[in-house]
């Protein structure tokens, strides 16, 4: 236990030393808070851009709180897991290519540690980020639109989030065994995309996908009560991810620094 | 300038306040930084002119130490 707190210590100082605990909050607020304030501001937008004829008249619907919340989840569906890759990829596979993995795994390290310390590294630093820039944009809908029960709020955070650890545990197992950054980030962000695709479109036949919990999280935030899916597709994602982490890990020991 | 009057700033301004930390700790990482991954005034230019972006770009491709 000791050793593994090290380990954790290691990464969270590591974090603070590349700045990582200042722009990935700030940018995971920028992108959140952005989508509520647009969808506000839309008509003076429209306004301002011009070159409507004279005269014309666009209604726009007003949207309600729920729809603007899940823009915000929408933005994390695309930017904020791209950004999830993109600080992930390296976070083993770099380490090999500049040698710090093999200065730190020569010592008496289980792989285990190693591979869990930078995986709980990781998740504090995008569940902290994640937590301030929903919450921000929770509080925007609030004051522009109208607040949405905080019991909503706290459940779709939850499940929403469970679909981002998904998709950083992902990263981490494609780590253990690419040599790349670049090969993991590619990889690790087409098998997202495909996933949600599938999933969307088959979404009769895969309602147990992890990519549908935003879906689900949707119909949460629209406040029509908790879809009886689910359920099961959060235990299936909790299963998914806790294979992948044990799966990284023994395909790490396996390949180790070759 | 009527479309500025009508735009609440208490409502705007932690998003301004947000790039301009952002930016800041940019350059400020980017002045102490032995070396980057490309000429470091293209950095520069990047996160000073390209909005919102420049920085976290700056942050994911620019300082990569693999």
């Amino acid at each position: 236990m000791k050793q593994w707190l090290t380990l954790y210590k290691k990464e969270l100082l590591e974090m603070v030393r590349n700045y990582k605990w200042i722009w990935v909050p700030l940018t995971f607020i920028l992108i959140a808070v952005k989508e509520p304030m647009t969808l506000y501001y839309m008509p003076q937008i429209i306004d301002s851009l011009g070159g409507l004829p004279e005269g014309a008249v666009i209604e726009l619907p007003v949207p309600s709180a729920g729809e603007a919340l899940a823009a915000s989840l929408s933005q994390y569906n695309t930017l904020g897991v791209l950004i999830i890759v993109l600080i992930t990829m390296g976070v083993i596979a770099g380490e090999r290519k500049s040698g710090v993995a093999g200065i730190i795994l020569v010592k008496p390290v289980s792989y285990a540690r190693f591979v869990t310390a930078k995986w709980a590294g990781v998740m504090l630093l995008i569940w902290f980020s994640y937590f301030c820039g929903y919450f921000l944009s929770w509080y925007y809908v609030g004051i522009l639109f109208e607040f949405i029960s905080f019991t909503d709020f706290i459940q779709s955070f939850f499940v929403y989030g469970i679909w981002l650890t998904f998709v950083l545990t992902i990263t981490i197992f494609f780590n253990s065994f690419l040599q790349s950054p670049g090969a993991v980030g590619f990889i690790t962000m087409g098998i997202t995309i495909l996933l949600s695709l599938v999933s969307s479109s088959l979404s009769h036949l895969l309602d147990w996908s992890p990519a549908l919990l935003s879906v689900y999280t949707n119909t949460l935030i629209m406040g029509n009560g908790f879809p009886e899916e689910l359920m099961p597709t959060i235990l299936i994602s909790l299963f998914m991810i806790i294979l992948s982490l044990f799966a990284s890990i023994a395909i790490f020991r396996k390949r180790e620094l070759a | 300038m009527e479309i500025l009057e009508g735009i609440n700033w208490a409502i705007l301004a932690p998003i301004v306040i947000i790039q301009l930390i952002l930016m800041v700790v940019a350059i400020f990482d980017l002045v102490r930084i032995e070396k980057t991954d490309g000429p470091k005034w293209v950095w520069a230019l990047v996160i000073l002119f390209i909005n919102l972006l420049g920085p976290i770009m700056y942050f994911i491709f620019g300082r990569r130490s693999y």
